[in-house]
């Protein structure tokens, strides 16, 4: 082991550990990230889970078909149906309150008047009645319009097959419709290679996203001491001293790879064991060794295009605070655009398209190939070649900002 | 010996030349001072010295060995200590130390011999443990100076290394500058106090917009080739003897005046006694420094 490469390691090594920012950016921040955004983005993860708004049904009618489609919203379980109320003031009231979004009202002669069109007998048919507070989204309104409208239609379909049942002669069950229980639900299933297990948890998608979030803020700490190195005459010295710039960098690059992969650690640790504690489910990694192998592949091509890119920024910059700024928003955006802060799948296509610009999205398809498909070394390959070939432009183009510098001066 | 021969140097894009025609002839084990305003070519011609610049134009050689191949030879012969606190200030100073000692190639027992030795030459055995970014100003000149000598270099380029200090760290630092011909390091040392040059260099160059003005040792510079006389009197110069021998007032009661030779004093004095002018101090044929530099740059520093 050369003697320089290993006092620049340790030098850059201790230079890093007194940087109580640059720490704060690399490790405490990502795990901030990583509990709320699970937190924040639990249920949009999760087909068919539980929206956090509720809605009273005013049943007027109370017959067997009234309870029978109150019966059918209920096992939709998107919306939280209240204790059913009898007054529709009331439940106007409640809309005004905030006691619940949406109150459904059944008119009397609901069940009667199911299977009969209006007007077709001569005589007019209530509609249903359907009170919203104007603040919920619209998409939400449309939802439950929908879940209705769905419940509604099977219901008659049910009341229809039972009539004409009776009528030809069918086998129909014996009870009300009420009680039929059709295998009519729709399952998601998440598709992995290997077996096929439920769709991924927000911890799943949040955990390596914003692992690659952190790690590309390897762009502060190394920075700040890059760039104190530069306006000190340090560089200057070292370049006295003889030492190549190319070993310079090659000085800063294992330290921050280290710490790159320490963060990695963390962020599933955290994910497997912090997570869980504040009421989210457990992160899950891939059991097998080389499925592991992998995911430390795609872990370390991320790491090393974060550490390329830094010391690229750190060229360019002229002052730490151009750095931070520099450094920081282009980090932002990336995570913007690359999927890391809103999920990909909640982009519009263009903007869809445009995530695919970002190295934090090559990385996050990376995680998910590893982490949701189960995918094999090939499967990964697009991705880390993505991030070798942009990690390997960075440091070339670091090396002839270097070079060209040195020739203004000269 | 260090020889510069005939160098000169041209930056890209520059309209005039930084060094021209440069040609000097720096002893060995002796503390060479390098004068000159700002803007002069002394950062230039030390950073080629420093290999951080390549001649176009001219050879540098030591003890007859060209610059680039004393360099391949022994990485350590030259070392540079920048005018910047070329450190890290969030390291300790024996971290710094270590750092620069494992930056050079040293390791083991003689990364320990190395650094310690520059702990006692700087002094700094009580601050080892200190971060730099918490030094005094004196401390950091040291610690600088001390990183220098890590190397034991045949070769030490200073660039202006008594910046910013108090007077006792500026005496230390000058004594212990002083002391390092002995150990058999050349030192070259650019300034812009003229006192600490008068008091630590053997032999000096004045340089001013790239071009050499003078060279030679202390005494021959501060020798002045014409008998001037300076003259601190109790009373006013009388006029006619003013008139007589060309007389400037520089302040105060002080006079230079041009004799038409160094015979003509005793006269003068007399002429003086005569009037019942007191004479409090002069000087003939020797100037100080910062005479020499602003006759020769004609114009004051420029800092």
């Amino acid at each position: 082991m050369s003697p320089r490469l290993l006092a620049l390691w340790l030098k850059e090594s201790i230079a890093l550990l007194r940087d109580r920012h640059g720490l704060l950016a690399l490790f405490i921040m990502p795990t901030i990230f990583i509990l709320v955004m699970t937190m924040a983005l639990r249920d949009a993860f999760t087909p068919g889970a539980a929206i956090d708004v509720s809605y009273v049904v005013v049943d007027l009618d109370r017959s067997v078909q009234s309870k029978a489609l109150i019966k059918r919203l209920d096992k939709a379980a998107s919306f939280r149906r209240q204790d059913n109320n009898s007054d529709p003031e009331a439940a106007r009231h409640g809309i005004l309150a905030g006691h619940q979004a949406l109150a459904l009202m059944l008119p009397p002669g609901f069940g009667e008047r199911l299977l009969t069109p209006a007007g077709a007998d001569g005589k007019p048919t209530e509609p249903l009645q359907l009170f919203i507070d104007p603040t919920l989204s619209p998409a939400l309104q449309l939802a439950f319009r929908n879940q209705v409208m769905a419940a509604l239609g099977a219901l008659r379909a049910d009341e229809l097959t039972q009539r004409a049942g009776k009528l030809f002669g069918l086998p129909t069950t014996p009870g009300g419709s009420a009680e039929k229980d059709w295998p009519d639900e729709i399952r998601s299933t998440a598709v992995r290679s290997d077996r096929s297990v439920r769709l991924p948890s927000s911890v799943q998608q949040n955990v390596p996203a914003w692992l690659i979030f952190a790690m590309f803020f390897v762009v502060i700490p190394v920075s700040s001491i890059f760039i104190i190195e530069r306006q000190q005459g340090t560089l200057q010295r070292l370049r006295a001293m003889g030492l190549p710039f190319r070993l310079i960098l090659a000085g800063k690059l294992l330290p921050f790879f280290v710490v790159n992969q320490i963060q990695a650690v963390m962020m599933v640790l955290v994910g497997i064991f912090l997570v869980p504690l504040f009421g989210s489910e457990a992160l899950e990694m891939p059991a097998s060794l080389p499925l592991l192998v992998n995911w430390w592949a795609v872990s370390a091509a991320v790491s090393l295009a974060a550490v390329a890119w830094a010391l690229l920024i750190a060229s360019i910059a002229q002052t730490s605070e151009q750095a931070t700024i520099v450094g920081g928003v282009g980090n932002v955006l990336m995570g913007a655009i690359g999927g890391i802060m809103v999920p990909k799948f909640v982009m519009p296509a263009t903007m869809q398209k445009l995530a695919a610009l970002s190295p934090m999205a090559w990385g996050l398809e990376g995680f998910h190939v590893v982490m949701l498909r189960h995918g094999s070394f090939a499967d990964i390959l697009p991705s880390l070649v993505q991030l070798l070939v942009f990690a390997a432009l960075s440091l070339a183009l670091a090396i002839w900002l270097n070079h060209r510098a040195l020739a203004a001066r000269s | 010996m260090l020889l510069i021969d005939g160098v000169s140097y041209r930056y890209r894009d520059a309209a005039s030349a930084a060094l021209q025609n440069i040609s000097l002839n720096i002893p060995a084990a002796a503390v060479y001072g390098l004068l000159g305003p700002n803007g002069a070519g002394k950062t230039t011609l030390i950073s080629l010295l420093a290999g951080l610049l390549t001649a176009g134009v001219g050879r540098i050689s030591l003890n007859g060995q060209l610059l680039p191949a004393v360099r391949a030879a022994d990485p350590r012969a030259i070392a540079l200590v920048p005018q910047d606190y070329a450190f890290y200030p969030m390291l300790s100073v024996a971290e710094n130390l270590r750092f620069f000692a494992g930056a050079l190639g040293l390791n083991g027992a003689e990364l320990k011999a190395q650094t310690n030795a520059a702990i006692a030459f700087g002094r700094l055995d009580q601050v080892v443990g200190k971060r730099a970014e918490r030094l005094s100003g004196g401390l950091r000149r040291r610690l600088n100076l001390a990183i220098g000598l890590l190397g034991k270099p045949r070769l030490l380029l200073l660039d202006e290394p008594t910046v910013g200090v108090d007077p006792q760290s500026r005496h230390f630092l000058l004594d212990a500058i002083a002391a390092l011909p002995a150990t058999g390091t050349t030192v070259i040392y650019t300034s812009h106090y003229m006192e600490e040059v008068e008091a630590i260099c053997q032999k000096i160059a004045i340089v001013d917009q790239g071009r050499l003005l003078a060279e030679g040792t202390l005494d021959s510079i501060l020798q002045c080739p014409e008998p001037v006389l300076e003259l601190h009197l109790a009373q006013p110069l009388p006029d006619a003897i003013a008139a007589r021998y060309p007389a400037v007032a520089t302040g105060g009661l002080k006079y230079r005046l041009k004799l038409p030779s160094t015979a003509a004093l005793p006269l003068l004095l007399d002429e003086l006694a005569a009037t019942g002018c007191e004479v409090c101090d002069l000087n003939l044929g020797q100037h100080n420094l910062e005479q020499v530099f602003m006759r020769l740059t004609k114009r004051s520093l420029r800092d």
